[in-house]
């Protein structure tokens, strides 16, 4: 087996690629920003069709979570209703958290995991304009749409004949989100504007508080309009017989990613900065701020593009939510569709993982300040598949959110292990009485804080998510950025992994200490696959780094020895399986969420389908991904899908993508509405969970181009869906390229390899394969390809 | 100002009431005389006004201080009828009706005089009834008052109480021997009209309301319906009896019968009665007048099977329409606006329960919008169904200028968007849609026309063609070359089109047409004709597609065929089109429609 995983990134391809990332540095959450770069004079570029959601009804204001739509500047989100008489924005910023470091473990040496404790996501405003002569009732034609091109939401509507436009946007260079609202036929807008606090503060044209633990927060709004009058009282702003009427609400929080400085930064007003940011996006039109926002933003999702086929006369005349609905109903495919939930993803990423911290369960789009599991950050699957599909889909930038996290957090968690993790309650401590490096909990918190049970094996998958990172960006200010992370977490598993002696012979393997293979099963299994894998990369990786950086030549050779020495799952020999505990036995539940025995088919590369693996290893990985079945939700489909896209089992990874394309109603796991992915957790009770609407695009992606250093795979895993014409444009390959792809009648027809940093990969296509050769910034163009 | 039932009246009792008419004064007189001359055929068109049930049921604060039903007072009705005829007279409403609890003290006691007849409570009401409607024929308005069905246990009195204007016959001569009781509370004893003198206790009842100047009585707790059945409870006799009475009286007065009527009687309430009640109190008994869920949203499920027996003469009485005060009613704004649709296109009533004093603007506008107005009162027929009674569902009917009225519904907790296709309503083409909530013309629509509702809320139309006729295909459900499976069956159905229907569709049933063929691939608004005595449910696919559960909505009975359209979405040639029971009981299907066209 091939136990070198990253052979094929040229040394020097990543020095020039060091720009890509280069601007890691850590800023504050919330912060005076920059003079905004303004187009020049760019056209207010049109959405086109193919890349427009649309919605024939506006969102409940009791189901904000299922039908409001989501705006976000990658800090400040916000879902807003669309409501002619009453627009909702339920705003909030990524570090509006309660809660802190949460360091005295419960009685059975496991973390806390409350809202005041532990703590939670939590919104920051509600905002209202209210626009009583413009009740629902009384107004036809209504349509409000999501413009993925553009990251803007429009609505529009006619009353009395009169017709009315209104456009919702967070503004990432002016830091604000803009409602602005026009008309034409000489109409007037007459209402008020009301901002309010989540947390007891009164309605307010600015406000500021702070949380129990020392959280700062903020926010405030602006309003000003033409042709009419604008008045701002204490208690929010009036305006009567405007043409046209913009307002303007910005917020935040003191955080600052700094465990030194207790993750706060002392010298912020938030309430004062909200203030000067909106009254300085009140000196500027909204046009203006229009033209920034889609500048910036444009210049992120024009990064990739694709098409699955083309959708019917009949699929397009509907709206998106009936189109998901007829999509379930009739079985057809919906290639535009299809492609738009990608780009739904794509848009969720920009907006929500851009400066400031990662996104969690939720991102920014909460209804409440009682997300289930807090919002927060799951270790186990759901942060990791959050960030898959960055660098799949043109969005490495947005990777970034991520890694600056980890490494704010990392003193936070070396010191939480250092003084905790061999607490005599915790049924996971090192049984050798050794400790070092760092771990976290299943759920983390941006305060340096754990929830819920202690993962040991958390480090190694967030690691050998960031080091991904690294194999499609290359770069070495990047590699040495997460080095740390890297090398704290492999002293944490030196520490950690037992010698024992397999049974029936005389080999000595290292397998890891009592553990949970998340989340069923016995509770103190030792040397679960989960662990296994994820440290056998983690040590691959790690050795790797080393050697780039010339750092730590004889760390990095004990840890090679360590990973030569660590015990791998076996076949079952009653299930067939590949084990999941150090057990021929099933001991957890056969259809459970989890792929965590899978680790190393998806996202790890050990097992693979092309006679590097042994053939009875990637049988045992099928059969457990098929006993695990077909029918989960939102993540588990997804990284079911994942896992059958490597298996090449297209029609399969498809499946699942349209399992998780039916509509959710009334609680049931699916799409909502909106698009948000929603998980049935109790009957009649779903939850928005963002995790799928990542997934689900990273596995479409991994239908179509499977990459590892080295080696680039076309069209690995196409769906008859999908098959009969297409391409994808701007897709990153591990190895440090990007690809575009066409292809027609389930064949690629023109490949086009760009080298971002890559010097040499082999291409493949069925069972033929080529290498190419070319300098950083060259491509090579494929043609006539056979299967 | 009598002389029209001179002829018919005992002299007695002419007598009594020319002594009553002459002690109320002269101002009285004119107005009666009035109402009377230019009064129609009763209950030409839907009835409109005010009744006091609402108010009295409710625990709002402040409107029943002395306890429950307390509100019911002569001063409080007085003042609701003058604020009827400063605000709402003009736009038709005529009728101020004084419901339970008039005999009753404010302990809820009845009260009756020596003949076992109810007294009205000289605390509620010192002046006496005709005073109270004296007052409110001296504003131009008619009178309403209540009665339970049968003898109220309180009017027995050991069954020694004579019956007024009856020689001889006494409370024991007009009941079961075995005090059988009946009405929806049992707190009556059944009347026994195989008895002669039975008639004469229902007569002297009328006698009096009739002497008091009333002219409108609610006859509440009529079974079967009041949640009740059987023999014990079979009042129709009694509502013969009282149509009777009144005849006998020779005043004009409408009588409405209450509650939940059963729709299986319904030849006798349409011979018997000018309305009745179709459903339970749409009140909540709660701090509100109603709410949403309590009973109003019933309305869409119940009130189809009874469209057709509406007309003039005789009406589907969907209750109070308390829709005139947001904050009182506990309804939002749009809920307040479908309430005043439905009640408005199925021709109820418009008698609102609010508080005349305090109507809000919206309110106001809900109560004296002339176009909607002017559709209730009419000469348009009522709207049913035209989709299943689906969460969002639309309502139509033809009217007689070639007009539809249109209405949409979204019975859903959450906005969405409702479309009426023109396939639905027959024809195929354009149409100018005219918004009679807003008094607004929309323009013109080609096919169909969508609009965003609000959770729970409505928008009416009035919908004129400019296309043609839509051409369809007719499937009949009992052809040979449908398939049948599960325990479905072709029967016998003289209402339907071939003589035959498919039934038995339950439990697995499932009648699939085999060979349904359109030249293009869309989605077809394919009418359904189908018999269902209650709503019941159906999966629909095609091509053996995922299928879409629709309600449809009841027909009445199962003799009667009505029709709904579903969107099937079918390819060009042939396609199957399935009506699956599931895991439950569907309608029996006669026949569906497949337009030539697609939406």
């Amino acid at each position: 087996m091939d136990t070198n995983p990253t052979t094929g990134l040229p040394r020097r391809s990543l020095l020039a690629l060091s720009a890509v990332t280069g601007a890691l540095t850590a800023l504050p959450a919330f912060t005076a920003s920059a003079a905004p770069q303004r187009p020049a004079n760019s056209p207010a570029m049109p959405g086109s069709s193919a890349h427009e959601l649309w919605w024939q009804a506006p969102a409940d204001e009791h189901s904000m979570i299922e039908q409001g739509l989501p705006v976000g500047n990658g800090r400040l989100g916000a879902l807003a209703s669309n409501d002619p008489g009453r627009e909702l924005l339920l705003i909030t910023d990524a570090t509006m958290w309660t809660g802190g470091l949460n360091d005295t473990l419960d009685s059975d040496g496991q973390f806390p995991y409350g809202r005041g404790d532990f703590g939670s996501l939590t919104l920051l405003a509600r905002l209202t304009v209210d626009i009583p002569d413009h009740d629902l009732s009384a107004v036809s034609g209504y349509r409000r749409a999501l413009d993925l091109d553009r990251g803007v939401v429009t609505t529009s509507y006619v009353r009395s004949g009169v017709t009315y436009r209104r456009q919702i946007f967070a503004g990432r260079p002016d830091d604000v989100i803009v409602l602005h609202f026009t008309q034409s036929g000489g109409g007037r807008y007459t209402g008020t504007v009301t901002l309010e606090g989540t947390h007891g503060e009164d309605a307010a044209v600015s406000f500021g508080a702070a949380f129990p633990n020392g959280l700062r927060y903020g926010a405030a709004v602006a309003a000003h309009g033409t042709g009419g009058r604008v008045t701002v009282s204490g208690s929010g702003i009036s305006f009567s017989g405007c043409r046209e009427l913009t307002v303007l609400v910005s917020g935040g929080t003191n955080y600052a990613p700094d465990a030194a400085k207790g993750y706060r930064d002392p010298s912020l007003d938030p309430q004062s900065l909200a203030r000067t940011k909106v009254r300085d996006a009140a000196a500027l039109s909204a046009d203006t701020l229009l033209r920034t926002h889609v500048a910036d933003y444009h210049a992120l999702f024009g990064k990739m593009d694709l098409s699955l086929g083309t959708s019917s006369p009949q699929q397009r005349s509907l709206d998106t939510w009936e189109r998901i609905r007829a999509r379930a109903r009739d079985g057809a495919p919906d290639p535009e569709l299809e492609a738009a939930y990608l780009h739904f993803g794509r848009y969720l990423m920009i907006s929500g993982s851009r400066g400031s911290l990662p996104m969690g369960l939720q991102a920014l789009w909460l209804d409440g300040n009682d997300p289930d599991w807090m919002g927060d950050y799951h270790t186990d699957i759901n942060i990791q598949m959050n960030y898959w599909m960055a660098d799949r889909t043109g969005l490495s930038p947005c990777f970034d959110a991520l890694t600056d996290y980890c490494l704010a957090q990392l003193p936070s968690w070396t010191d939480l292990t250092r003084r905790l993790f061999n607490d005599p309650r915790n049924r996971y401590r090192n049984s050798t009485g050794k400790n070092a490096g760092w771990t976290v909990a299943i759920s983390t918190n941006p305060h340096g804080g754990g929830g819920w049970w202690w993962h040991p094996a958390g480090n190694a998958w967030l690691c050998t998510t960031l080091w991904e990172h690294y194999e499609y960006t290359g770069s070495r200010e990047y590699l040495k950025k997460i080095y740390p992370l890297l090398k704290g977490a492999c002293e944490f598993w030196e520490a950690r992994l037992l010698t024992t002696t397999l049974p029936g012979t005389k080999q000595e393997v290292l397998i890891a200490d009592s553990d949970w293979s998340p989340e069923h099963g016995p509770l103190d299994a030792k040397g679960i696959t989960y662990a296994q894998e994820l440290v056998w990369a983690l040590f691959g990786n790690y050795c790797t780094a080393a050697a780039e950086l010339r750092k730590d030549a004889d760390h990095a050779d004990t840890i090679a020895s360590l990973r030569r020495k660590l015990y791998l799952p076996q076949v079952s020999p009653s299930t067939g399986w590949l084990e999941e505990w150090m057990s021929p036995d099933n001991l957890g539940e056969t259809t459970h969420r989890h792929l965590s025995p899978l680790v190393g088919l998806f996202p790890g590369d050990r097992i693979r389908p092309d006679g590097s693996t042994p053939a009875e290893t990637v049988a045992a990985a099928t059969a457990l991904l098929t006993a695990r079945g077909m029918e989960s939700f939102g993540w588990a489909n997804a990284w079911r899908s994942l896992c059958w896209a490597r298996l090449k089992d297209p029609e399969k990874a498809y499946q699942l993508v349209v399992n998780n394309l039916r509509p959710s109603t009334g609680g049931s796991n699916g799409t909502a509405p909106n698009l948000f992915d929603i998980y049935e957790v109790e009957r009649g009770r779903g939850i928005f969970q963002i995790d799928a609407n990542f997934g689900t695009p990273a596995a479409m992606m991994e239908m179509l181009l499977y990459s590892r250093p080295g080696h680039i795979e076309l069209l690995p895993a196409l769906p008859d869906a999908w098959a009969g014409s297409g391409f994808v444009r701007g897709v990153a390959a591990r190895g440090g390229f990007e690809v575009d792809l066409r292809w027609r009648d389930g064949k690629p027809t023109e490949a086009r390899i760009h080298s971002v940093g890559g010097r040499t990969t082999t291409v493949a296509y069925g069972d033929g394969a080529r290498t190419v050769t070319m300098k950083p910034g060259a491509f090579v163009t494929l043609k006539d390809f056979a299967r | 100002m009598r002389s029209s039932s001179y002829s018919v009246m005992p002299a007695r009792t002419l007598r009594a009431l020319v002594v009553l008419a002459l002690a109320a004064g002269a101002t009285t007189a004119a107005p009666a005389a009035q109402a009377e001359t230019t009064a129609p055929a009763l209950a030409a068109k839907p009835y409109m006004g005010w009744s006091s049930w609402t108010m009295q049921s409710s625990k709002y604060p402040g409107l029943n201080p002395d306890g429950d039903y307390s509100y019911l007072t002569e001063a409080n009705v007085i003042e609701q009828a003058d604020a009827m005829a400063a605000k709402l007279k003009k736009y038709g409403y005529e009728y101020v009706n004084i419901d339970a609890g008039w005999w009753m003290d404010k302990a809820w006691k009845s009260g009756f005089d020596q003949y076992g007849r109810q007294k009205p409570d000289p605390v509620r009401f010192p002046s006496g009834m005709k005073a109270v409607a004296d007052r409110i024929h001296a504003k131009g308005l008619k009178a309403g008052i209540y009665l339970p069905a049968g003898l109220e246990k309180g009017a027995y009195g050991d069954g020694r109480n004579p019956v007024w204007n009856a020689d001889g016959c006494t409370t024991a001569d007009i009941v079961y021997g075995d005090l059988r009781t009946t009405n929806g509370w049992d707190s009556a004893y059944k009347l026994d009209f195989s008895k002669p003198c039975t008639q004469k206790y229902i007569d002297s009842q009328a006698q009096l309301i009739a002497g008091w100047g009333y002219d409108f009585l609610k006859l509440d707790g009529v079974g079967p319906g009041s949640g009740k059945s059987g023999d014990q409870y079979d009042n129709v006799a009694d509502v013969a009896a009282w149509q009777k009475a009144i005849a006998g009286t020779g005043r004009t007065v409408h009588l409405e019968l209450s509650w939940s009527l059963d729709i299986g009687r319904v030849a006798d309430w349409k011979k018997y009665s000018q309305g009745w009640r179709i459903d339970t109190d749409v009140e909540c008994y709660c701090n509100t007048l109603v709410s949403w869920e309590n009973s109003v949203d019933d309305r869409w499920d119940d009130t189809p099977g009874w469209t057709r027996h509406a007309g003039p003469g005789g009406w589907n009485d969907l209750d109070s329409l308390d829709v005139g005060n947001g904050r009182m009613d506990g309804l939002t704004k749009a809920e307040r606006q479908s309430y005043a649709t439905l009640w408005a296109i199925a021709k109820s009533p418009l008698y609102t329960g609010d508080d005349l004093t305090r109507l809000d603007s919206y309110g106001l506008s809900l109560l004296t919008n002339r176009e909607v107005i002017a559709l209730n009162q009419g000469a348009t027929p009522p709207a049913r169904p035209v989709t299943p009674s689906d969460p969002q569902q639309v309502w139509a009917a033809k009217n007689p200028d070639g007009t539809y009225t249109v209405a949409l519904f979204n019975l859903a907790d959450a906005p969405a968007a409702v479309t009426a296709h023109w396939a639905s309503l027959g024809f195929t083409g354009k149409a100018a849609v005219r918004d009679l909530w807003n008094h607004e013309n929309l323009g013109t629509y080609k096919e169909k026309i969508t609009q965003a509702l609000p959770a729970h809320g409505s928008r009416l139309f009035t919908v004129t063609p400019h296309g043609s006729a839509l051409g369809t295909t007719a499937y009949e459900a009992e052809s040979p070359a449908n398939t049948l499976a599960g325990n479905a069956s072709v029967a016998d159905c003289s209402a339907c089109s071939g003589d035959h229907k498919v039934g038995n569709l339950y439990l697995g049933g499932k009648l699939t047409f085999d060979k349904v063929v359109v030249d293009k691939a869309g989605t077809y608004q394919v009418k359904v004709a189908y018999i269902s005595g209650d709503a019941r449910s159906v999966d629909v696919s095609a091509n053996g597609g995922g299928a879409t559960r629709h309600k449809f909505p009841s027909t009445g009975d199962w003799s009667t065929v009505e029709t709904v359209s579903v969107p099937v979405t079918l390819k060009a040639g042939a396609n199957t089109i399935t009506f699956d029971s599931g895991s439950g009981y569907a309608p029996d299907i006669d026949r569906i429609d497949v337009p030539k066209s697609s939406s």
